[in-house]
Protein backbone atom coordinates (compact mmCIF):
# COMPACT_ATOMS: atom_id res chain seq x y z
CA UNK A 1 0.00 0.00 0.00
CA UNK A 2 1.72 3.18 -1.00
CA UNK A 3 0.45 6.26 -1.94
CA UNK A 4 0.71 7.98 -5.59
CA UNK A 5 0.30 11.65 -5.48
CA UNK A 6 -0.29 11.45 -8.88
CA UNK A 7 -2.72 9.43 -8.65
CA UNK A 8 -4.76 11.10 -5.87
CA UNK A 9 -4.28 14.42 -7.82
CA UNK A 10 -5.75 12.91 -10.69
CA UNK A 11 -8.83 10.96 -9.00
CA UNK A 12 -9.41 14.30 -7.67
CA UNK A 13 -9.63 15.53 -11.28
CA UNK A 14 -11.52 13.02 -12.91
CA UNK A 15 -14.10 13.83 -10.36
CA UNK A 16 -14.29 16.76 -10.80
CA UNK A 17 -14.81 16.46 -14.40
CA UNK A 18 -17.29 13.82 -13.57
CA UNK A 19 -19.81 15.77 -11.11
CA UNK A 20 -19.59 18.75 -13.91
CA UNK A 21 -20.40 16.47 -16.94
CA UNK A 22 -23.34 14.62 -15.24
CA UNK A 23 -24.53 17.81 -13.63
CA UNK A 24 -24.53 18.96 -17.52
CA UNK A 25 -25.70 15.08 -19.04
CA UNK A 26 -27.57 13.89 -16.53
CA UNK A 27 -28.69 15.72 -13.36
CA UNK A 28 -29.96 19.06 -14.91
CA UNK A 29 -31.96 17.85 -17.72
CA UNK A 30 -33.36 14.75 -15.90
CA UNK A 31 -34.45 17.17 -12.55
CA UNK A 32 -35.55 19.50 -14.91
CA UNK A 33 -37.95 16.85 -17.24
CA UNK A 34 -38.95 15.14 -13.20
CA UNK A 35 -40.07 19.10 -12.21
CA UNK A 36 -41.61 20.17 -15.24
CA UNK A 37 -43.81 16.62 -15.15
CA UNK A 38 -44.37 17.31 -11.80
CA UNK A 39 -45.28 20.78 -11.97
CA UNK A 40 -47.86 19.34 -14.97
CA UNK A 41 -49.44 16.91 -12.67
CA UNK A 42 -50.13 19.34 -10.34
CA UNK A 43 -51.31 21.77 -13.05
CA UNK A 44 -53.75 19.16 -13.99
CA UNK A 45 -54.66 18.01 -11.00
CA UNK A 46 -55.41 21.81 -9.64
CA UNK A 47 -57.49 22.46 -13.29
CA UNK A 48 -59.39 19.79 -12.90
CA UNK A 49 -60.17 20.58 -9.65
CA UNK A 50 -61.00 23.55 -10.35
CA UNK A 51 -63.05 22.67 -13.41
CA UNK A 52 -65.06 20.45 -10.65
CA UNK A 53 -65.54 23.42 -8.27
CA UNK A 54 -67.00 25.10 -11.42
CA UNK A 55 -69.47 22.54 -12.59
CA UNK A 56 -70.57 22.10 -8.95
CA UNK A 57 -71.21 25.94 -9.07
CA UNK A 58 -73.21 25.78 -12.32
CA UNK A 59 -75.18 23.04 -10.96
CA UNK A 60 -76.42 24.53 -8.05
CA UNK A 61 -76.76 27.89 -10.30
CA UNK A 62 -79.08 25.79 -12.64
CA UNK A 63 -80.79 24.01 -10.06
CA UNK A 64 -81.52 27.16 -8.49
CA UNK A 65 -82.82 29.04 -11.34
CA UNK A 66 -85.10 25.94 -11.74
CA UNK A 67 -86.28 26.13 -8.29
CA UNK A 68 -87.26 30.17 -8.70
CA UNK A 69 -88.51 29.38 -12.14
CA UNK A 70 -90.81 26.80 -10.23
CA UNK A 71 -91.69 29.26 -7.73
CA UNK A 72 -92.31 32.10 -10.41
CA UNK A 73 -95.05 29.53 -12.16
CA UNK A 74 -96.80 28.63 -9.35
CA UNK A 75 -96.93 32.34 -7.74
CA UNK A 76 -98.57 33.17 -11.83
CA UNK A 77 -100.87 29.92 -11.82
CA UNK A 78 -101.84 31.01 -8.52
CA UNK A 79 -102.51 34.38 -9.47
CA UNK A 80 -103.98 33.37 -12.83
CA UNK A 81 -106.34 31.21 -10.42
CA UNK A 82 -107.23 34.09 -7.87
CA UNK A 83 -108.17 36.42 -10.87
CA UNK A 84 -110.50 33.67 -12.50
CA UNK A 85 -112.42 33.22 -9.17
CA UNK A 86 -112.87 37.03 -8.43
CA UNK A 87 -113.91 37.49 -12.51
CA UNK A 88 -116.19 34.50 -11.56
CA UNK A 89 -117.91 36.06 -8.74
CA UNK A 90 -117.95 39.51 -10.58
CA UNK A 91 -119.88 37.69 -13.43
CA UNK A 92 -122.22 35.96 -11.12
CA UNK A 93 -122.71 39.13 -8.86
CA UNK A 94 -123.20 41.37 -12.31
CA UNK A 95 -125.50 38.38 -13.57
CA UNK A 96 -127.70 38.52 -10.43
CA UNK A 97 -128.13 42.28 -10.28
CA UNK A 98 -129.33 42.63 -13.65
CA UNK A 99 -131.82 39.54 -13.01
CA UNK A 100 -133.10 41.46 -10.26
CA UNK A 101 -132.88 44.90 -12.07
CA UNK A 102 -134.74 43.18 -14.96
CA UNK A 103 -137.39 41.19 -12.37
CA UNK A 104 -138.15 45.10 -10.56
CA UNK A 105 -138.75 46.77 -14.24
CA UNK A 106 -140.59 43.89 -15.52
CA UNK A 107 -142.87 44.38 -11.82
CA UNK A 108 -142.96 47.45 -12.20
CA UNK A 109 -144.24 47.51 -15.66
CA UNK A 110 -146.87 44.92 -14.93
CA UNK A 111 -147.57 47.29 -12.11
CA UNK A 112 -148.68 50.30 -14.48
CA UNK A 113 -150.60 48.06 -16.90
CA UNK A 114 -152.42 46.46 -14.23
CA UNK A 115 -153.43 50.47 -13.11
CA UNK A 116 -154.05 51.28 -16.37
CA UNK A 117 -155.86 48.65 -17.25
CA UNK A 118 -158.54 49.08 -13.79
CA UNK A 119 -158.59 52.93 -14.57
CA UNK A 120 -159.81 52.04 -18.10
CA UNK A 121 -162.19 49.18 -16.98
CA UNK A 122 -163.61 51.79 -14.33
CA UNK A 123 -164.29 54.36 -16.78
CA UNK A 124 -166.14 51.33 -19.05
CA UNK A 125 -168.19 50.32 -16.16
CA UNK A 126 -169.17 53.81 -14.97
CA UNK A 127 -170.34 54.23 -18.98
CA UNK A 128 -171.76 51.48 -18.85
CA UNK A 129 -173.44 52.24 -15.66
CA UNK A 130 -174.42 55.70 -16.67
CA UNK A 131 -175.96 54.18 -20.12
CA UNK A 132 -177.74 51.48 -17.99
CA UNK A 133 -179.54 53.71 -15.72
CA UNK A 134 -180.50 56.42 -18.37
CA UNK A 135 -182.28 53.43 -20.45
CA UNK A 136 -183.77 52.44 -16.42
CA UNK A 137 -185.04 56.18 -15.19
CA UNK A 138 -186.21 56.87 -18.83
CA UNK A 139 -184.50 60.58 -18.03
CA UNK A 140 -181.04 62.33 -18.43
CA UNK A 141 -179.46 63.03 -15.25
CA UNK A 142 -177.54 65.96 -14.80
CA UNK A 143 -174.28 65.96 -14.72
CA UNK A 144 -173.37 66.42 -11.26
CA UNK A 145 -175.92 63.82 -9.95
CA UNK A 146 -174.46 61.90 -12.85
CA UNK A 147 -171.41 62.17 -11.43
CA UNK A 148 -172.11 61.52 -8.04
CA UNK A 149 -173.74 58.33 -8.56
CA UNK A 150 -170.61 57.23 -10.50
CA UNK A 151 -168.68 57.86 -7.90
CA UNK A 152 -170.97 56.13 -5.33
CA UNK A 153 -171.25 52.92 -7.51
CA UNK A 154 -167.51 52.90 -8.24
CA UNK A 155 -167.00 53.45 -4.48
CA UNK A 156 -169.30 50.03 -3.73
CA UNK A 157 -167.47 48.40 -6.18
CA UNK A 158 -164.30 49.08 -4.61
CA UNK A 159 -165.42 48.10 -1.45
CA UNK A 160 -167.29 45.06 -2.35
CA UNK A 161 -163.95 44.08 -4.38
CA UNK B 1 -1.27 -21.13 -16.82
CA UNK B 2 0.26 -17.73 -17.85
CA UNK B 3 -2.57 -15.94 -16.58
CA UNK B 4 -2.08 -17.60 -13.39
CA UNK B 5 1.23 -16.48 -12.98
CA UNK B 6 0.42 -13.22 -13.61
CA UNK B 7 -2.84 -13.19 -11.42
CA UNK B 8 -0.50 -14.51 -8.58
CA UNK B 9 1.82 -11.96 -9.46
CA UNK B 10 -0.85 -9.29 -9.18
CA UNK B 11 -2.20 -10.91 -5.75
CA UNK B 12 1.73 -10.63 -4.62
CA UNK B 13 1.23 -7.49 -4.76
CA UNK B 14 3.41 -7.11 -7.81
CA UNK B 15 1.89 -3.44 -9.38
CA UNK B 16 2.34 -2.23 -13.23
CA UNK B 17 3.04 1.06 -12.07
CA UNK B 18 3.09 3.66 -14.17
CA UNK B 19 1.75 3.80 -17.73
CA UNK B 20 3.15 6.46 -18.80
CA UNK B 21 3.39 10.62 -17.89
CA UNK B 22 1.07 13.86 -18.32
CA UNK B 23 3.96 16.43 -17.22
CA UNK B 24 4.93 15.22 -13.95
CA UNK B 25 1.67 13.31 -13.46
CA UNK B 26 2.35 9.15 -13.60
CA UNK B 27 -1.10 7.70 -14.80
CA UNK B 28 -1.17 4.24 -13.77
CA UNK B 29 -3.91 1.71 -14.41
CA UNK B 30 -6.27 2.68 -11.84
CA UNK B 31 -6.22 6.38 -13.68
CA UNK B 32 -7.19 4.83 -17.28
CA UNK B 33 -9.71 2.62 -15.88
CA UNK B 34 -11.65 5.47 -13.73
CA UNK B 35 -11.19 7.97 -17.56
CA UNK B 36 -13.16 4.63 -19.41
CA UNK B 37 -15.77 4.07 -16.63
CA UNK B 38 -15.85 7.97 -16.58
CA UNK B 39 -16.54 7.80 -20.42
CA UNK B 40 -19.06 4.77 -20.34
CA UNK B 41 -21.13 6.73 -17.52
CA UNK B 42 -20.76 9.99 -19.56
CA UNK B 43 -21.78 8.26 -22.49
CA UNK B 44 -24.24 6.79 -21.09
CA UNK B 45 -26.19 9.76 -19.37
CA UNK B 46 -25.48 11.92 -22.95
CA UNK B 47 -27.48 8.91 -24.70
CA UNK B 48 -30.17 9.08 -22.07
CA UNK B 49 -30.72 12.59 -22.01
CA UNK B 50 -30.08 13.30 -25.32
CA UNK B 51 -33.82 13.34 -26.69
CA UNK B 52 -35.50 13.85 -23.40
CA UNK B 53 -39.51 13.09 -24.18
CA UNK B 54 -42.74 14.19 -22.01
CA UNK B 55 -43.26 10.46 -21.54
CA UNK B 56 -40.03 8.79 -20.89
CA UNK B 57 -39.19 5.10 -22.26
CA UNK B 58 -36.07 2.66 -22.70
CA UNK B 59 -32.75 4.56 -21.11
CA UNK B 60 -34.21 7.94 -19.82
CA UNK B 61 -36.76 5.78 -18.15
CA UNK B 62 -34.21 4.03 -16.38
CA UNK B 63 -31.78 7.60 -15.84
CA UNK B 64 -35.23 9.32 -14.44
CA UNK B 65 -36.05 6.54 -12.01
CA UNK B 66 -32.50 6.57 -10.87
CA UNK B 67 -32.48 9.91 -10.45
CA UNK B 68 -35.66 10.11 -8.80
CA UNK B 69 -34.66 7.41 -6.58
CA UNK B 70 -31.40 8.78 -5.41
CA UNK B 71 -33.43 12.38 -4.68
CA UNK B 72 -36.30 10.50 -2.81
CA UNK B 73 -33.02 8.54 -0.36
CA UNK B 74 -31.51 12.02 0.26
CA UNK B 75 -34.19 14.03 0.59
CA UNK B 76 -34.95 11.67 3.48
CA UNK B 77 -31.26 12.84 5.09
CA UNK B 78 -30.99 16.27 3.83
CA UNK B 79 -34.17 17.46 2.69
CA UNK B 80 -35.27 19.20 -0.21
CA UNK B 81 -33.23 22.09 -0.96
CA UNK B 82 -30.06 20.37 0.47
CA UNK B 83 -30.75 17.56 -1.86
CA UNK B 84 -30.53 19.86 -4.87
CA UNK B 85 -27.08 21.16 -3.62
CA UNK B 86 -25.67 18.00 -2.73
CA UNK B 87 -27.02 15.70 -5.19
CA UNK B 88 -24.22 16.09 -7.98
CA UNK B 89 -21.71 15.43 -5.72
CA UNK B 90 -23.09 12.73 -4.24
CA UNK B 91 -24.61 10.99 -6.96
CA UNK B 92 -21.35 11.16 -8.57
CA UNK B 93 -19.68 9.46 -6.01
CA UNK B 94 -21.75 6.60 -6.16
CA UNK B 95 -22.11 6.41 -9.53
CA UNK B 96 -18.63 6.78 -9.91
CA UNK B 97 -17.51 4.06 -7.13
CA UNK B 98 -20.24 2.18 -8.02
CA UNK B 99 -18.57 1.50 -11.81
CA UNK B 100 -15.05 1.32 -10.59
CA UNK B 101 -15.85 -1.44 -8.33
CA UNK B 102 -17.72 -3.44 -10.71
CA UNK B 103 -14.48 -3.06 -13.27
CA UNK B 104 -12.78 -5.00 -11.02
CA UNK B 105 -15.31 -7.89 -12.48
CA UNK B 106 -14.27 -7.48 -16.15
CA UNK B 107 -12.16 -10.22 -17.08
CA UNK B 108 -8.15 -9.21 -16.60
CA UNK B 109 -9.43 -7.01 -14.36
CA UNK B 110 -6.06 -6.52 -12.90
CA UNK B 111 -3.61 -8.19 -14.68
CA UNK B 112 -3.96 -6.53 -18.29
CA UNK B 113 -2.34 -3.09 -18.23
CA UNK B 114 -4.35 -0.26 -18.03
CA UNK B 115 -7.24 -2.07 -16.53
CA UNK B 116 -6.88 -2.11 -12.84
CA UNK B 117 -10.32 -1.16 -10.37
CA UNK B 118 -9.72 2.23 -9.43
CA UNK B 119 -10.84 2.01 -5.39
CA UNK B 120 -8.76 -1.11 -5.44
CA UNK B 121 -5.71 1.57 -5.10
CA UNK B 122 -5.50 3.83 -1.63
CA UNK B 123 -4.53 6.90 -3.68
CA UNK B 124 -8.07 7.15 -5.69
CA UNK B 125 -10.28 6.36 -2.50
CA UNK B 126 -7.81 8.82 -0.87
CA UNK B 127 -8.13 11.51 -3.48
CA UNK B 128 -12.30 10.62 -3.27
CA UNK B 129 -12.30 11.06 0.23
CA UNK B 130 -10.37 14.47 0.12
CA UNK B 131 -12.74 15.69 -1.97
CA UNK B 132 -15.74 15.06 0.79
CA UNK B 133 -12.85 16.46 3.37
CA UNK B 134 -13.05 19.77 1.65
CA UNK B 135 -16.76 19.45 0.46
CA UNK B 136 -17.55 19.14 3.89
CA UNK B 137 -14.83 22.06 4.75
CA UNK B 138 -16.07 24.14 2.90
CA UNK B 139 -19.87 23.64 3.58
CA UNK B 140 -18.97 24.09 7.14
CA UNK B 141 -17.70 27.57 6.66
CA UNK B 142 -20.34 28.67 4.07
CA UNK B 143 -23.31 27.79 6.66
CA UNK B 144 -21.89 28.59 10.12
CA UNK B 145 -19.08 30.84 9.48
CA UNK B 146 -15.64 30.55 10.64
CA UNK B 147 -16.75 31.32 14.30
CA UNK B 148 -19.70 28.92 13.84
CA UNK B 149 -17.50 26.31 12.83
CA UNK B 150 -15.07 26.64 15.72
CA UNK B 151 -17.93 26.68 18.13
CA UNK B 152 -19.16 23.60 16.55
CA UNK B 153 -15.53 22.29 17.25
CA UNK B 154 -15.54 23.39 20.64
CA UNK B 155 -18.94 21.46 21.79
CA UNK B 156 -22.11 22.55 23.42
CA UNK B 157 -20.00 22.67 26.91
CA UNK B 158 -17.15 24.89 26.96
CA UNK B 159 -15.98 23.41 30.41
CA UNK B 160 -15.29 20.07 28.70
CA UNK B 161 -13.36 22.07 25.21
CA UNK B 162 -9.96 21.15 25.91
CA UNK B 163 -10.70 17.98 25.74
CA UNK B 164 -13.43 17.73 22.72
CA UNK B 165 -11.54 20.72 20.88
CA UNK B 166 -8.91 18.37 19.73
CA UNK B 167 -11.26 15.08 19.64
CA UNK B 168 -13.24 17.18 16.64
CA UNK B 169 -10.65 18.34 15.07
CA UNK B 170 -9.05 15.02 14.75
CA UNK B 171 -12.17 13.72 14.31
CA UNK B 172 -12.52 15.67 10.92
CA UNK B 173 -9.89 13.82 9.48
CA UNK B 174 -10.12 10.19 10.75
CA UNK B 175 -13.38 10.78 8.70
CA UNK B 176 -12.08 10.78 5.14
CA UNK B 177 -9.46 8.40 6.29
CA UNK B 178 -11.51 5.52 7.29
CA UNK B 179 -13.95 6.49 4.23
CA UNK B 180 -10.70 6.54 1.76
CA UNK B 181 -9.25 3.02 3.89
CA UNK B 182 -12.77 0.99 3.98
CA UNK B 183 -13.63 1.22 0.68
CA UNK B 184 -9.72 0.27 -0.36
CA UNK B 185 -9.62 -2.36 2.05
CA UNK B 186 -12.98 -3.86 0.76
CA UNK B 187 -12.32 -3.69 -3.20
CA UNK B 188 -8.61 -4.78 -2.60
CA UNK B 189 -9.32 -7.47 -0.17
CA UNK B 190 -11.73 -8.94 -2.70
CA UNK B 191 -9.55 -8.65 -5.43
CA UNK B 192 -6.97 -10.44 -3.43
CA UNK B 193 -8.97 -13.12 -2.70
CA UNK B 194 -10.48 -13.20 -6.78
CA UNK B 195 -6.89 -13.27 -7.60
CA UNK B 196 -5.63 -16.30 -5.17
CA UNK B 197 -8.32 -18.46 -6.12
CA UNK B 198 -7.93 -17.76 -9.73
CA UNK B 199 -3.86 -18.97 -8.87
CA UNK B 200 -6.00 -21.94 -7.33
CA UNK B 201 -8.21 -22.85 -10.10
CA UNK B 202 -8.78 -20.38 -12.13
CA UNK B 203 -12.11 -22.07 -14.11
CA UNK B 204 -15.06 -21.50 -11.31
CA UNK B 205 -13.52 -20.74 -8.41
CA UNK B 206 -12.77 -17.46 -8.93
CA UNK B 207 -17.08 -17.19 -10.31
CA UNK B 208 -17.82 -17.49 -6.35
CA UNK B 209 -15.82 -14.67 -5.06
CA UNK B 210 -17.35 -12.08 -8.06
CA UNK B 211 -20.46 -12.85 -7.54
CA UNK B 212 -20.53 -11.74 -3.75
CA UNK B 213 -18.56 -9.04 -5.88
CA UNK B 214 -21.66 -7.58 -7.30
CA UNK B 215 -22.73 -7.21 -3.74
CA UNK B 216 -19.80 -6.10 -1.47
CA UNK B 217 -19.44 -3.37 -4.46
CA UNK B 218 -22.84 -2.21 -4.22
CA UNK B 219 -22.93 -2.00 -0.28
CA UNK B 220 -19.11 -0.20 -0.60
CA UNK B 221 -20.61 2.22 -3.14
CA UNK B 222 -23.65 2.66 -0.99
CA UNK B 223 -21.62 3.14 2.67
CA UNK B 224 -19.31 5.68 1.49
CA UNK B 225 -22.13 8.00 -0.23
CA UNK B 226 -24.12 7.68 2.66
CA UNK B 227 -21.06 8.34 5.25
CA UNK B 228 -20.28 11.19 2.95
CA UNK B 229 -24.15 12.48 2.82
CA UNK B 230 -24.26 12.04 7.06
CA UNK B 231 -21.13 14.34 7.10
CA UNK B 232 -22.51 16.75 5.01
CA UNK B 233 -25.65 16.93 6.65
CA UNK B 234 -23.95 17.68 9.81
CA UNK B 235 -22.16 20.48 8.05
CA UNK B 236 -25.06 22.17 6.27
CA UNK B 237 -27.52 21.64 9.39
CA UNK B 238 -28.90 25.02 10.50
CA UNK B 239 -28.89 25.80 14.13
CA UNK B 240 -30.83 27.79 16.02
Amino acid sequence: MEIHPSTIIFAIINFAILVVGLKVFLYKPVCNMLDSRREEVINNLNSAEEAKLEAQKLKDEYAAQIQNARAEAQDIINQAAKIGEQTKADIVTEAREEASRLTAKAQAEIAREKTEALNEIRNEIADLAVLAASKVVGKTIDVADHQNMVDNFVKEVGEAK
Amino acid sequence: MFLTNVAYASAAGHHAGPLFSIGPLEVTSEITTMWGVMILILLVSFIGTRNMQRIPSGLQNVLEMGIEMYENFWTDILGKKRTRELMPFLATFFILILCSNYSGLLPLAGTLPGLKPPTSNVSTTAGLAIVVFFLVLYYNLKVQGPIGYIKHLIGPMPAIAFLMLPLNIVEQFTRPLSLALRLYGSVYGEEMVVASLAALCPLVLPLTMQVMGILFGAIQAFVFTLLASIYLEEATAVHH
